[in-house]
């Protein structure tokens, strides 16, 4: 038995899948692909699968990873090969690794969110500027305090470590990186949801680029 | 693929993966390339339909054609449905995101009598008319099939046609017939006089029927060269039909999330509430060698980790052992679970038990329908006592703990000792559970008990019956919690207000189509959903209407009264029926086909052909 790293990406309507529905989609996929799985031994075996960190609903990736366990002497190639031929449309199996690092290091993410249909995407761009240059944007969030769910507000511009605008024919492009992983996450839908405001007309996708580590190296 | 505009609406909306489309095994064709675009549309939920094996087998029928593409559309959930209208965003099919309005075929599967005004809402929401006479083009043409189809009456102003059976060998001569048409630019009133006369294709505007001064159908009477009676289709050999090799394997959860395998259709029991059991004859089974390899293709396309084995009646499945050996000798090495609803229990072997010991455990369900013999006599569950505590004692002897039991309240005949009788028979069951001697401990035993109402339908020896009135079945409820005295037992009741509405339905003619029209311009949809039914709403469309809903739940019908659906031959005799709702107040059994025939008539569907009658012939 050996543990291997999965990387894929989940583009277009697929995004629209929940994480739980992703992982069914999983299983059914590897079983599919004829891969000998490890089974958890006991009354009711299943396979393991982990994921890094798990996308929201309505977002696309370019950086999704799966670890999942294995029996045989497949290579990673052939694995990944046997991978790819199985994948529903919108999951692009792009590697399979050996895993380098553990979840835990997971500190960040970048994400590039596309605003279409905006009346004026210059005029958006320059508003969204001002917004994001600004010395706070408090917003209310649904958070947690032990079992209760209470709203807390949060300083979305003290999260945001960075960030860039470009307009792209009709499109604005937002790039920005946020904290990610299992200590502190903010949701750049937040941030997003801000800008909306100024356009209303508008809707936006996000697509994460990349998970980072705490000194900004990529999560391998 | 969704159209562009749905994609403002997706992120606001729950579930929005199931209006994207885009599911592994979807059919993607070229539409420049096809003759006749099909819209099957179900009139529930993504979750609901996609569990639906029927829609599953005519996708992949309607699609092996090369010049029809099929595609599915859902009822979109309240919220979608808010957002589609109010974005001016059309009913659209999930594989090509066209809209529905543009199809040549639109194909309603009618699998519950509350889903009518989900229909109405489908067709609106696709900017449709309605009702079929405001439709005047040849296409769409909408076609309603089902199990309601056995009286579509209620449904009669909306369809321009309905398909009565088996749609896997009707399709071909309808999809001709319209590519035919559509071709030539023929009028949709051609069209409906020669689709009438094709085996097995209704056409309601092609029918008068007139009333008695007391409301009773006087005569129905065709126009215009079509049929007298229109009998339904059936295919011969299971076999020999085709199955799909692969299922469209949605993304989100839905109800049953698995391969399905249809091992038989009809059932040799002849319950006597039961409409499956008279509609779906003559029985027919498929082969182990047939079903075996049709499952290994399926879980080979889907990825599944689960089979259900289904059929009306499993146990009845001649070669259900020799299949289970078959299927075994693969799935436990692949670590695929088989399931086996409808299992009775009068014959559930020892040899049966091991083998399911061999998957994984589910729960155990089993269905008494009544409490006291003299009942089960009289609706014909030829099941004793002693079948129930004996198969009770095996499963308790082989590990379960906890057993669910159906039954239902408002069976004719019943009385409240009958109703006293169901806590009984689970009474008995915890009983048999503590007389174990290797019971495992520390464990306590849970007993299930779900009471449906009882809802007579056509085409059963119970259609003339009146159906008990929501007080009386309250009363009965009342009485039966009553009569339980433990916690282990755990009852569930269907709400009355749904059956009765589903009863005034289920036997209801033409004049209903008004309250529908009614209801549903009043807000009535997913009426099947307890959150969204709307009984206050109802009462009052048949106030408005000029009907009285108990005229067709709460009278006895008399045996010589032309009922709605007498035009519409389902292969069983009238006659055959009327001696078995004899018996029934006789509380006199009939024994199940193996055993003898008992002359229902649905052998003349197939050549005089039964499996049940081949097989009690060879033994």
């Amino acid at each position: 038995m050996r543990c291997v790293r999965v990387w894929f990406h989940k583009t277009g309507p697929i995004r629209y899948i929940s994480h739980l529905d992703l992982m069914r989609t999983m299983t059914r996929a590897i079983r599919r692909s004829g891969i000998d799985l490890w089974y958890t031994e006991g009354f009711n075996p299943h396979p393991y699968m982990t994921f890094a960190l798990p996308l929201s609903r309505g977002m696309q990736s370019l950086c999704e990873s799966m670890d999942i366990r294995i029996e045989g002497d497949a290579s990673n190639e052939e694995i990944c090969r046997a991978l790819q031929s199985v994948m529903p449309e919108g999951i692009r199996v792009t590697a399979v690794q050996e895993p380098v690092l553990d979840p835990k290091f997971i500190s960040f993410a970048r994400f590039s969110v596309a605003f279409e249909n905006a009346a004026d995407p210059e005029l958006l761009r320059q508003k969204t500027d001002t917004l994001l240059s600004g010395e706070s944007l408090i917003v209310q969030k649904l958070g947690k305090k032990g079992h209760k769910k209470v709203m807390k507000e949060i300083d979305l511009l003290q999260s945001l470590q960075s960030y860039s605008l470009r307009v792209d024919g009709d499109t604005l492009v937002l790039e920005l990186v946020l904290p990610a992983g299992s200590v502190s996450n903010v949701n750049p839908s937040l941030l997003c949801d801000e800008i909306l405001k100024l356009d209303p007309g508008a809707y936006y996708v996000i697509t994460r680029q990349a998970l980072l580590t705490k000194d900004m190296e990529i999560y391998a | 693929m969704y159209p562009k505009e749905v994609e403002k609406l997706l992120p606001l909306v729950q579930k929005p993966g199931r209006y994207t489309g885009g599911e592994l095994g979807s059919t993607i064709k070229d539409k420049n390339s096809v003759a006749l675009r099909y819209a099957f549309c179900f009139p529930d939920s993504y979750e609901i339909g996609m569990s639906h094996l029927g829609i599953k087998i005519l996708y992949a029928v309607a699609n092996a054609r090369k010049d029809v593409w099929c595609e599915r559309v859902f009822a979109p959930w309240h919220d979608m449905e808010e957002e589609m209208r109010r974005h001016g965003v059309p009913l659209y099919a999930l594989e090509s995101g066209d809209p529905v309005k543009d199809f040549d075929l639109i194909g309603f599967t009618l699998m519950y009598e509350l889903c009518y005004t989900n229909v109405l809402n489908m067709l609106d929401l696709a900017g449709l008319p309605v009702r079929a006479a405001d439709r005047h083009d040849l296409t769409p043409i909408v076609v309603g099939g089902g199990a309601c189809a056995c009286n579509p009456e209620p449904m009669a102003e909306f369809f321009d046609v309905f398909s009565l059976g088996e749609g896997e060998e009707m399709y071909d001569a309808f999809f001709d017939l319209l590519k035919q048409y559509k071709t030539e630019g023929r009028s949709k009133r051609e069209f409906l006089l020669a689709v009438s006369k094709l085996p097995g294709f209704y056409v309601p505007s092609l029918y008068d029927v007139s009333y008695n001064a007391d409301g009773t159908v006087q005569a129905i009477t065709p126009r215009d060269g079509a049929p007298a009676t229109i009998q339904k289709q059936i295919i011969s050999d299971l076999d020999h039909v085709q199955y799909p090799n692969q299922f469209v394997v949605p993304y989100l959860e839905v109800v049953h999330d698995r391969v399905t395998h249809e091992i038989m259709r009809g059932c040799i029991r002849g319950c006597r509430f039961c409409q499956a059991g008279f509609l779906y004859r003559p029985i027919r089974e498929k082969s182990p060698d047939t079903i075996n390899d049709q499952c290994r293709a399926l879980c080979d396309a889907t990825g599944y980790d689960e089979i259900s084995l289904s059929s009306l009646s499993t146990s009845d499945y001649t070669k259900l052992e020799p299949l289970l050996d078959k299927l075994l000798e693969w799935t436990i090495p692949e670590k695929i679970n088989i399931a086996l609803p409808s299992l009775r229990v009068d014959n559930f072997s020892d040899s049966l038990m091991e083998k399911l010991n061999k998957v994984r455990r589910s729960g155990l369900t089993f269905a008494p329908e009544a409490g006291t013999q003299r009942l089960r006599d009289a609706i014909n569950k030829n099941v004793t006592e002693d079948e129930v505590m004996r198969t009770a004692r095996k499963a308790f002897q082989g590990g379960w703990t906890a057993v669910k039991l159906y039954f239902m309240l408002g069976l004719p005949t019943e009385t409240l000792d009958d109703v006293a009788g169901i806590a009984d028979l689970a009474q008995a069951v915890v009983n048999e559970f503590y007389r174990n001697p290797d019971k495992p401990k520390g464990k306590g035993v849970t007993v299930s008990i779900s009471v449906a109402s009882f809802v007579p339908k056509p085409f059963t020896p119970f259609q003339w019956e009146p159906q008990d009135t929501r007080e009386m079945l309250l009363e009965k409820q009342k009485h039966l919690l009553e009569s339980i005295h433990t916690k282990k037992i755990n009852a569930s009741f269907h709400k009355v207000d749904i059956s009765f509405l589903e009863g005034v339905f289920a036997r209801g003619d033409r004049r209903l189509g008004k309250a529908i029209l009614w209801a549903w311009e009043h807000g009535c949809k997913f009426d099947s959903w307890d959150d969204s039914f709307r009984i206050d709403v109802w009462e009052e469309a048949f106030r408005a209407c000029g009907l009285d809903p108990l005229f067709y739940t709460s009278r006895r019908r008399d045996f010589s009264e032309v009922l709605p659906w007498d035009h519409l031959d389902f292969g069983i005799r009238k006659a055959f029926l009327q001696k078995e709702n004899e018996k029934a107040h006789r509380s006199e059994t009939t024994p199940h086909c193996r055993i003898q025939c008992a002359g229902c008539g649905a052998n003349k569907l197939n050549g005089g052909n039964c499996d049940a009658l081949r097989q009690s012939l060879v033994s």
